[in-house]
């Protein structure tokens, strides 16, 4: 369904409710996606499909709400969605809920914004798609026989359109593909996997892909290091001055610190304090900060929110200091913060929450570093940078942190746990490897620990965010590397010290 | 006219008399879900919060997957055109017809066989989505009267009803009703409870788990002594549900176990190797009454029937789906409905509150953070547990936080592993000897 067909149905949705009371938000989405995956040399899957639909937000005059979805677009299910949606909202009023009227101090706004992507969804066909994700993931295992691989492939369309009663009108294309390659490798009876990814707008990532070959450098790398792992030892519980990569740091911003920081959760946040935001707190050495924004091309990129508010780029953390929250329209002003448009939603029948797209956690004290082709390159060039600049701690193991496996916070406590691939002592001129283990503390003292980064920003670490249930494109990155100093809130686990 | 009827009528046509001969199908499934659903939610003590309002969804879609005449196979998520349905089946067709590729093993479309009873489908449920929903909204007022005084209280019901479509071209045309009740509630974000079948939960249910979710989040106020080297470990029911998603399932997927991905080979299958314990027992059942993962026939057509992984600590099978039974040499097993289905058994099972009584040094774990992360292939974990309940001479005394590091598989196959099991859940309690240590 392209734009302008969306647009028309969400208008005649509105329509429905030109007699009614209240205020409605009605949402509508299309979403277009191919998929593929090869399994140790031939196709798993091949899909094609989509999911659309539209929903309805009805508020009462007082400010009560009720929802209503369909994964049907038809014009003619408009009627039925409104009454469904105001009927609840009625209800809700009786159940004495808490009151919400800012929908009504929303701007009007009126936009179609353009498809950005460079080679639109349909473009390269799906037996060309199938042949290169082919060659891709033949080369892949004639490179590293010893694993097993699986290769994805997919690239996503959404079309979306919001309109509201105060006649705001928004729509826009969000285009994204993501090339995957996922290895299993084992060695002395032990097995350990790898996945890396490499993501873009569109077919345009497999393109590059094929002239660079730069993920297949990568997942090779990994999966030799996947190995290694298999009979690397577990190190010591305990505290160490870490090195992390930038997927971690990305994991480390977004899970430990941006949640934090979203307007809906000030009320059990360890950033807020009698449901509004700390601002003016110092949660980090001076030269670090935190910013959230969309970037086009990225793979979380959305230049509205789901309630039609253009989406701020925000400075979060300012030279140590928390200064500003991600607001959505409903619950920015309780928490003391401006709204930013933070308000993103899976889809059409989800209702949006506040939450990140593109987080970067910078610093000002920034060590150059050369990128390397191959990983273990890379890590001697840290620890030749670190060694250079006097940046390694002595008598103590210096552990770089690789690959992000995921997350978790607790934002009410601050706690915090993330997982990598494997650990590297760069302390040790052998660089010997360990297992992974659990990197977890507290937030706070997590951000008080950076200390400085390694080598210019990359942005491109992936993932989805699972807030409320949800699964919506995440994205971020930092320096290539963050340095960070020993605290005592912030520990590896691993084997009983 | 519904979507599972248009489906019928276009792949019917072409497998007979195709528009053009390329498009000529052999063989082909169709799932097709019709659905409505109703909730309602708490946020930080408020009902129906403009985040949580309460909500109506209505669904119709599925998914097709078809052999073309020249044996190559498609497949594709599928829902009602926007308009002109004759121009939109006929583009999708051909696009189909793009996506198609080579996999012998998957383009079979296994014959009609007679189909189980089981109970799927709750009537009350469909009365809630009619109308009658007043006991979601009593629920919640109930909830928000009772609480625990001072505490932020978050929750969630759901009730969803509708109907399954299953056809296949070797002659498969089913359609029947299922039900579904999730309801779930948490204290401050720290303890919380839930409750997932396909039938409305019942009185007594409803006031145990919330006696039981209290109580822990009363004692959790209590600051207890640290663990130490000999404290065992229990895995709350819930805490095992998830180590069984994280470290067991994936484990147990034909596909992983065929492509030399998953912790067991196939020749450790095929040689009924010893995992787990020989009092343990891991069990697919889709044909209890009114469970989550219940149902009468798979999306494949393969009718519901009950699949031994593991038989007194023996491998049987991993669940095959039809493409991997194939590979496999074997019939289609069971399949899991997410974490639903799957069933952990000991021999020996006490019931939980006797296993209580006998713990001296203990501590209960309710919940970890970023189990998600951890490496499913090896089973090893390293995992902390703020918030867990320390256990004393056969008593909770308090809160005290953890870190935990093992190897779930190695835990299922320790003699010193017990379980014990409560009538609010299908999972056990896991007694566990594994490291712990203060977080």
């Amino acid at each position: 369904m392209e734009q302008l067909e969306i647009r028309t149905l969400v208008q005649s949705v509105l329509a429905e409710t030109k007699e009614l009371e209240g205020y409605f938000i009605v949402r509508a989405q299309s979403r277009r996606e191919w998929s593929m995956r090869l399994s140790n040399g031939r196709f798993d899957r091949v899909s094609t499909g989509g999911d659309s639909g539209f929903g309805v937000q009805a508020f009462t005059k007082e400010g009560a709400s009720g929802f209503a979805t369909s994964d049907v677009l038809s014009p003619e299910l408009g009627r039925k969605l409104v009454e469904k949606a105001i009927g609840l909202a009625r209800r809700n009023e009786e159940i004495g809920s808490k009151r919400n009227r800012q929908i009504w101090e929303a701007p009007l706004i009126q936009e179609q914004i353009e498809n950005p992507s460079q080679k639109i969804f349909g473009e390269i066909s799906l037996v060309e798609l199938q042949e290169k994700v082919m060659v891709l993931h033949s080369r892949l295992r004639d490179g590293f026989p010893e694993g097993s691989w699986q290769t994805s492939y997919r690239q996503i369309e959404e079309v979306w359109c919001m309109g509201r009663s105060d006649g705001t009108l928004v729509s826009f294309v969000i285009p994204r593909a993501a090339l995957m390659h996922q290895g299993t490798v084992r060695d002395q009876g032990k097995a350990q996997s790898t996945l890396v990814h490499r993501s873009g707008m569109d077919a345009t990532v497999l393109f590059e892909e094929i002239t660079d070959h730069t993920l297949e450098t990568k997942a090779m790398d990994r999966a030799a290091f996947a190995k290694a792992v298999c009979s690397a030892p577990l190190l010591p519980s305990g505290h160490y001055p870490l090195v992390i990569d930038y997927g971690l740091a990305k994991g480390l911003a977004h899970e430990a610190f941006g949640h934090a920081v979203e307007s809906d959760h000030m009320n059990e946040s360890v950033l807020g304090e009698a449901g509004k935001l700390r601002k003016g707190l110092r949660v980090a050495r001076p030269g670090v900060n935190i910013i959230d924004g969309p970037l086009i091309g990225d793979w979380a990129y959305q230049p509205f929110s789901a309630n039609g508010l253009l989406r701020q780029t925000v400075t979060i953390v300012e030279d140590g200091v928390l200064v500003a929250g991600l607001g959505d329209i409903f619950s920015a002003e309780d928490a003391g913060m401006p709204v930013t448009g933070a308000g993103r939603a899976e889809s059409y029948g989800q209702i949006p929450l506040p939450r990140m797209s593109n987080i970067r956690l910078l610093v000002d004290r920034m060590l150059p570093l050369t990128v390397a082709e191959h990983l273990m390159d890379e890590v001697k060039g840290v620890r030749e940078t670190l060694l250079c600049h006097g940046e390694l701690l002595e008598g103590t193991k210096n552990l770089l942190l690789l690959g992000y496996r995921g997350g978790q916070v607790n934002p009410k406590t601050g706690d915090f746990v993330f997982q990598c691939d494997g650990i590297i002592d760069v302390a040790d001129p052998t660089l010997p490897i360990y297992q992974p283990s659990i990197f977890s503390g507290k937030i706070l003292s997590a951000l008080e620990a950076i200390r400085g980064g390694l080598g210019e920003g990359a942005f491109d670490a992936i993932g989805t965010c699972g807030k409320g249930g949800q699964s919506v494109a995440s994205s971020g990155g930092s320096h290539r590397y963050l340095l960070m100093d020993v605290d005592q809130q912030v520990s590896l686990g691993g084997e009983q010290a | 006219m519904k979507l599972v009827a248009q489906l019928e009528d276009l792949l019917y046509q072409s497998q007979q008399a195709p528009k053009k001969e390329e498009l000529r199908l052999s063989a082909w499934r169709i799932l097709v879900h019709e659905s409505e659903a109703v909730s309602l939610g708490i946020k930080d003590n408020s009902p129906g919060s403009v985040y949580t309002p309460p909500s109506y969804r209505q669904g119709e879609s599925g998914e097709v997957f078809l052999v073309w005449a020249d044996g190559t196979c498609s497949q594709a998520l599928v829902q009602l055109p926007f308009q002109n349905e004759r121009e939109f089946w006929s583009n999708e067709l051909e696009q189909w017809r793009q996506a198609s590729y080579e996999d012998p093993d998957a383009a079979h479309i296994p014959t009609p066989e007679a189909l189980p009873l089981v109970a799927v489908e709750d009537r009350a449920i469909q009365q809630i989505i009619a109308g009658q929903d007043e006991v979601l909204f009593d629920q919640v007022k109930h909830w928000l009267t009772e609480k625990p005084s001072n505490s932020k209280m978050q929750g969630s019901i759901q009730a969803a009803w509708g109907y399954r479509h299953v056809r296949t071209s070797t002659g498969l045309a089913v359609t029947y009703q299922q039900s579904q009740f999730v309801t779930w509630f948490s204290f401050d974000s720290l303890v919380g409870g839930g409750f997932a079948k396909r039938r409305l939960i019942r009185p007594e249910e409803r006031e145990d788990l919330w006696t039981q979710t209290v109580n822990h989040y009363e004692e959790m106020k209590k600051e207890a002594p640290s663990v130490g080297p000999q404290t065992q470990v229990i895995l709350s029911p819930s805490m095992t549900e998830e180590m069984l998603g994280q470290f067991i399932l994936p484990n147990f997927s034909g596909d992983r176990v065929l492509e030399g991905q998953g912790a067991f080979s196939k020749e450790s299958f095929l040689e009924q190797k010893l995992v787990f314990h020989p009092h343990v027992s891991l069990i697919i059942d889709p044909l209890q009454p009114l469970e989550l993962g219940s149902y009468l026939v798979t999306p494949e057509g393969v009718p519901a029937q009950r699949t031994m992984l593991v038989r007194e600590g023996l491998l049987q099978t991993p669940y095959l789906r039809v493409k991997e039974a194939i590979r496999w040499g074997a019939k289609p097993t069971a399949l899991p409905q997410g974490m639903g289905g799957l069933y952990l058994k000991h021999q020996y099972e006490v019931r939980w509150e006797e296993a209580l009584q006998e713990v001296e040094d203990g501590v209960l774990v309710l919940s970890v953070l970023g189990l998600h992360t951890q490496e499913a292939v090896s089973g090893s974990y390293s995992l902390s547990a703020p918030h867990s309940l320390r256990i004393l001479k056969g008593k909770i005394v308090g809160r005290t936080d953890v870190k935990l590091t093992g190897n779930f598989l190695a835990d299922l196959a320790a003699s010193t592993t017990r379980m014990a099991h409560s009538n609010l859940n299908d999972h056990p309690y896991l007694i566990l000897k594994t490291g712990v240590q203060t977080l």
